[in-house]
Order: C-alpha cells, then sequence, then structure tokens
C-alpha cells in the first residue's frame, strides 16, 4: 500500500520492570499509517513486552502510548480494542471450546448491538445483525483466509498451523486500525510461513484492509522480505531502527545476534 | 450446527443460524411439546406431575448454576440464596403489598438477580476456586443470617411463611394444584431455556464463553470482562429468583429450609452429572438426580416387600428401616460412578450416540 507519513501509533520512553528485572528501557519508536513495522531481537529481548504494553496487558512504569493523537497509556486492553487496536499471540489463546465461527463471532464484539435483552428474544434485531455480521465474516475473512472447510469444527481439534490462522482471522473479524502480530510464523512448516505471510501482505496491502501491521518475528527471512521497517531491541534497550537493509548491515545487531560480525540471514531456507 | 443429513442445502445464513434445520427435527420437537405440554398432565398420574415439578423445578434452578459455572467459568456454591432472595421477594410482595403474583415473581427474579451481582463483585479481582467462599458466604449470608434472622420476622408470622391457598394466581388462574403447577412450571422451563439458548448465540453469550475459554485473549478482543461476568452473575441470579418464585406455588408454607446448603451443592451436582457447558447437561441432570433416588425408593420397596427376596435374603426389611441412609449411599455411589465412567456428564453420551445414529449403520 502507499505508504504515508502519518504516524499512528508513537510509543515514548518505555520503561517496565518486573521485580528486578528491566524489561525495557526507555524505549520510543514510531509506528507509521499502513507499514509492517517488525520488531526483532534475540529471545528475552523484550519484543512481547512492548506489545503487551502496547495492547495494555502490561502497564509500563514510565513512558506514554499514543494512538492516533490519543494518549492510550492509562486505557484498559478491552478499551484499546475498541479504538482499533487488535493483536495475536505468541502462544495460541483461542477460545478452545468454541467453534471456529465463533471464535471469529467474538471478534465481532465490539461491532455488535444486541444487548441483553434483545439477545434472550433474539428473534428480528439480533437474528439480523447475526446474519448480516456472518455475511462479513464469510466474505471478508474465511475467504481471505482459506479457512472455508474448518468453519464448523472446534478449534482445540484443529492442527496448530491452522489455529494461528483461526488467531489471525479472530484478530481480523475486529477490524483493527492496527494489528500486533506476536510470532505469527513460529512452529510453522515452510509451506504455511509462506501462507502466513501472503496473509500479512494481504492485510497489509490490499484495498480493502490496509491495515498496519507491528511484527514480532524470529524469522529474519520474512521480516527483511516483507517489512517497511525494523526495529531491533536487545536487553530491553533499542539497539537500531531503520529499513531492513540498514538494520541488517547494522554491526550492533549483527553482534547481538551472532556475536560476531558473521552472516545475520540464518533461515530455515 | 456442524451435522446435516446429505440432501439438505442452505441458502441463507439465516436457515444455518436456526435451530432446527430440518423436518425431522421439527417432528420431533412437536412431539417433545405434545408430550409435555398435552400428555403428561392429561394422563399422568399425580405422583408422576408432583415428580415432574421436582425435576422442573431442578432445571430452572440449575439454569443459573450452569450459566455461570459451565458458561462463564465462575464457580457458585450458593445458588441457593438467590432462589430464597427470589422466593422471598415474591412472597412478601404477594402477602405484604397484595402485588399480584406473575409480577411478583418477575421484581424476585430481578431482585435475586441483583443480590447475585453484589456476591459476583470479587469475581472481578479473585478467579476460580477463591471465588468459591465469596458464593458460599452468599448462601450463608442470605439464607442463615439475614432470612432467618430477618427477613421471616416481617409481618410476625413466625419463621415460615405459609400463603393461603388461592393466593397465588396468575388473572383469572388460581395455581392450586399439582397439575396447575405443572403447566406454569413447563412455560417457564421452556421461556428460561429458549432465553438462555438465544444468549449463547449472541453477542453477550459468546462473550461468557470467551471469558471461561481464555479471559485475557477476551479481554484483547474488546470484552469488558468485569461487566461481562456481572451480567453472567445478574442472569444467573435472575433464574436462581424466578425457580424460587415460582417453587414457592408447591410450597405451602415458605421457610430457610427449604433453601439450605445442601441444595446449593445439589445443583452443582445437576450440572456435573448432566455435564458442564451444554443445555441438555441441565435437564439431563435434573432428571438423572430427580428420577433416580425416587427410582431407588421404588427398588428398596419392591425388595422389601416381594416375599421371593425376603426369603432369599432375610436382612432386606431392614433396609426399609435404614432407608435414608441406604438411598443416600446408593445414590453417592452412583455418582462417584458417573464421575469415573462419564467425566463429561450425560450431554456428551447423548451427542455421542446422536452422531452415532447420524451415521447409521456405517461406522464412519
Amino acid at each position: 500500500m502507499v505508504l504515508t507519513d502519518e504516524i499512528q501509533l508513537k510509543v515514548e520512553n518505555i520503561h517496565m520492570a518486573f521485580g528486578g528485572v528491566q524489561a525495557l528501557m526507555g524505549v520510543s519508536f514510531e509506528v507509521k499509517k499502513g507499514e509492517i513495522f517488525s520488531i526483532i531481537g534475540p529471545n528475552g529481548a523484550g519484543k512481547t513486552v512492548m506489545l503487551n504494553c502496547i495492547n495494555g496487558l502490561y502497564h509500563p512504569q514510565k513512558g506514554r502510548i499514543f494512538f492516533e493523537g490519543k494518549e492510550i497509556t492509562k486505557l484498559k486492553p478491552y478499551q484499546r480494542a475498541q479504538l482499533g487496536i487488535s493483536r495475536t499471540f505468541q502462544k495460541i489463546e483461542l477460545f478452545k471450546g468454541a467453534t471456529v465461527l465463533d471464535n471469529i463471532r467474538l471478534g465481532r464484539h465490539i461491532h455488535l448491538k444486541s444487548g441483553l435483552l434483545s439477545g434472550a428474544i433474539y428473534f428480528g434485531k439480533t437474528a439480523r445483525e447475526e446474519v448480516e455480521h456472518r455475511d462479513f465474516i464469510e466474505r471478508e475473512i474465511i475467504d481471505l483466509l482459506e479457512i472455508e472447510h474448518i468453519r464448523d469444527k472446534i478449534v482445540g481439534m484443529l492442527p496448530y498451523g491452522l489455529q494461528k490462522r483461526v488467531e489471525l482471522a479472530r484478530a481480523l473479524a475486529l477490524n483493527p486500525k492496527i494489528i500486533l502480530l506476536d510470532e505469527p510464523l513460529a512452529g510453522l512448516n515452510l509451506e504455511e510461513v509462506e501462507d502466513m505471510a501472503r496473509f500479512i501482505l494481504d492485510i497489509n496491502e490490499e484495498e480493502r484492509w490496509q491495515t498496519t501491521c507491528v511484527l514480532v518475528e524470529h524469522d529474519m527471512g520474512v521480516v527483511m522480505d516483507i517489512s517497511h521497517r525494523v526495529m531491533a531491541l536487545n536487553f530491553g534497550e533499542k539497539i537500531a531502527e531503520g529499513t531492513p537493509p540498514e538494520v541488517q548491515n547494522n554491526p550492533h545487531v549483527i553482534k547481538a545476534y551472532l556475536g560476531e560480525a558473521e552472516e545475520i540471514y540464518v533461515t530455515r531456507r | 450446527m456442524g451435522y446435516r443429513p446429505c440432501g439438505v442445502y442452505h441458502q441463507y445464513y439465516s436457515q444455518d443460524h436456526a435451530w432446527w434445520q430440518t423436518k425431522f427435527v421439527w417432528g420431533k420437537m412437536t412431539l417433545l411439546f405434545i408430550t409435555i405440554f398435552y400428555l403428561i398432565p392429561q394422563f399422568a398420574g399425580m405422583y408422576l406431575i408432583s415428580v415432574a415439578n421436582v425435576v422442573g423445578y431442578t432445571i430452572l434452578a440449575a439454569m443459573g448454576v450452569q450459566l455461570l459455572i459451565g458458561y462463564c467459568g465462575q464457580i457458585t456454591l450458593g445458588h441457593a440464596a438467590f432462589l430464597a432472595v427470589g422466593a422471598y421477594t415474591c412472597t412478601l410482595l404477594m402477602l405484604q403489598l397484595h402485588i399480584p403474583f406473575l409480577i411478583a415473581m418477575i421484581i424476585g427474579g430481578l431482585v435475586g438477580g441483583l443480590w447475585c451481582v453484589l456476591f459476583g463483585l470479587p469475581s472481578a479481582r479473585v478467579k476460580g476456586f477463591y471465588l468459591i467462599m465469596t458464593t458460599m458466604a452468599a448462601q450463608f449470608i442470605t439464607v442463615e443470617f439475614f432470612i432467618t434472622q430477618y427477613i421471616s420476622q416481617i409481618g410476625g408470622r413466625g419463621v415460615a411463611f405459609s400463603i393461603p391457598p388461592g393466593t397465588i394466581k396468575i388473572g383469572p388462574w388460581v395455581i392450586k394444584t399439582d397439575r396447575d403447577v405443572y403447566y406454569l412450571m413447563v412455560i417457564l422451563v421452556v421461556l428460561c431455556t429458549l432465553a438462555m439458548a438465544n444468549l449463547l448465540r449472541s453477542k453477550v453469550g459468546r462473550a461468557w464463553i470467551a471469558i471461561r475459554d481464555n479471559d485475557i485473549a477476551a479481554e484483547t478482543m474488546g470484552v469488558n470482562i468485569v461487566l461481562y461476568k456481572l451480567l453472567a452473575f445478574f442472569v444467573a441470579g435472575f433464574f436462581g429468583g424466578i425457580a424460587g418464585a415460582f417453587w414457592i406455588t408447591s410450597l405451602a408454607a415458605v421457610s430457610p429450609e427449604h433453601f439450605h446448603f445442601g441444595w446449593s451443592l445439589w445443583l452443582v451436582g445437576v450440572i456435573l452429572i448432566g455435564g458442564v457447558g451444554s443445555i441438555y447437561g441441565t435437564i439431563f441432570g435434573s432428571l438423572f438426580m430427580t428420577l433416580i433416588p425416587e427410582g431407588l425408593k421404588f427398588l428398596i420397596f419392591f425388595l422389601t416387600q416381594s416375599p421371593f427376596f425376603v426369603n432369599l435374603m432375610p436382612f432386606l426389611p431392614h433396609l426399609l428401616e435404614k432407608f435414608l441412609y441406604v438411598k443416600e449411599a446408593a445414590f453417592g455411589l452412583a455418582i462417584a460412578f458417573f464421575l469415573i465412567y462419564e467425566p463429561n456428564g450425560l450431554s456428551y453420551r447423548w451427542w455421542q450416540i446422536k452422531n452415532y445414529f447420524n451415521l447409521w449403520p456405517f461406522s464412519y
């Protein structure tokens, strides 16, 4: 999609500590509307903590977060979701007892209006609303992510790769403005990685979605191929930020990853 | 939703969202409704109808427990308290203020719901087993303290509120015989089951299931967890209040011992046997927990009275004296075996049987 210079997400000087462990120390960055922004770094660098801070699961001790010009540091996760921040998780966090369709429907939660009484009566308003949103889910999400064949399956019984995809579907159902992807490629085989990378590009580039993506990922091949800008963290500190080639050739990054100046491309290809 | 016989194709999503998607299911459900609305009240004896009333009361009372434990993942061990609140609110409104039964019942449900929200407040902070303590507190604070000590004294009627015959009526329909109670029970059970099932296929119910399965993910998807937990407590308390208000129709007098702690535990037992997280489970569990003790009673009467068995096992007549203990023990044994051999409850078995016959005579 066309990159804009409009800043959508702004993170200022985040400090986050768990007891004596400093997980993040003064990290600041900006995500522009419509880009794929990747956060990389060795294990324990604070990438997931960063996402949890943006998402509201953790509240940083210091620092501020702005979303579309509005400060969201004090907001609860569900309020941030209502603003249009959606996410997937590193370890799959689906509703395991429900069907794929119900999982995706839950993603529509903030767009549904039926309350307790109209829900209990169901006929009329709620029934129409359900059909409307079903139509949206089928057309826009299930079709995009190619999960037609599993829509009635119980999520807990699906293989890992499909569960990852269902999680992306649920996050998309929120119709987000920005989507935080926490290791969407972890544990997938090569074919599934290619599919998932294509989906990420789709939701970023397609006219219909044009969603900003914040990606945390270890698969350097994919990260360097699809992201517009990359930030590298190490032990809670930002060590580099820039376009993929810049970060790739940054001596700090190479040192953090390999300890020596060697080839950074350590992928499964 | 998953299974459809071959040859049935839906063209609209509304068809796929319907409960009864084929003519066969429609026929089956019509038969069921004819049975419960016409055949049972017309042809069953007084004894069977009174047993059916107990089953219906158990279903109504366990519905709220099923909602909280089975669908929202909030453990409740004090549900009899909310039944008591509903029953006492309804009785007091009728006796003191002469409000019609139907309105008093609905107010009873609302008060029960609000009372339940009060004890659900800690669920905003604590999870799982710790919630047992707060809901148990509901039982002891409500029934053993407030109702026994204070509410029962209102109007100077002594501990039990007796309801004069003919007080309970809906319009011109006076509810006095067991058959009237049966009709009221069937209507309420059908309405509550419909409301519950509808909630579960719309926004609110899905939010509850999401909280049960994964509350962190639910929150990141925009569900206000605290609000929806409290809504679950409200609806559960409302069902409880309605159940309690209904039950005064078949009680001559309302007194605190109808809502003891054992009954709260019993309701949890009902959904464990029937199946946690299933509306069928509530109904099957209620049937099982009511019919099996009655069946045991018959069995023991039969064994102690038939000369053949008494000659064979001369100790049998003693069972009658010790009947209470024997019944409880046999029942406890039944539950223990149940939890070992059918841990997913009766509704799971029902699901398996249905699946088997869907494919019958092929194995897959």
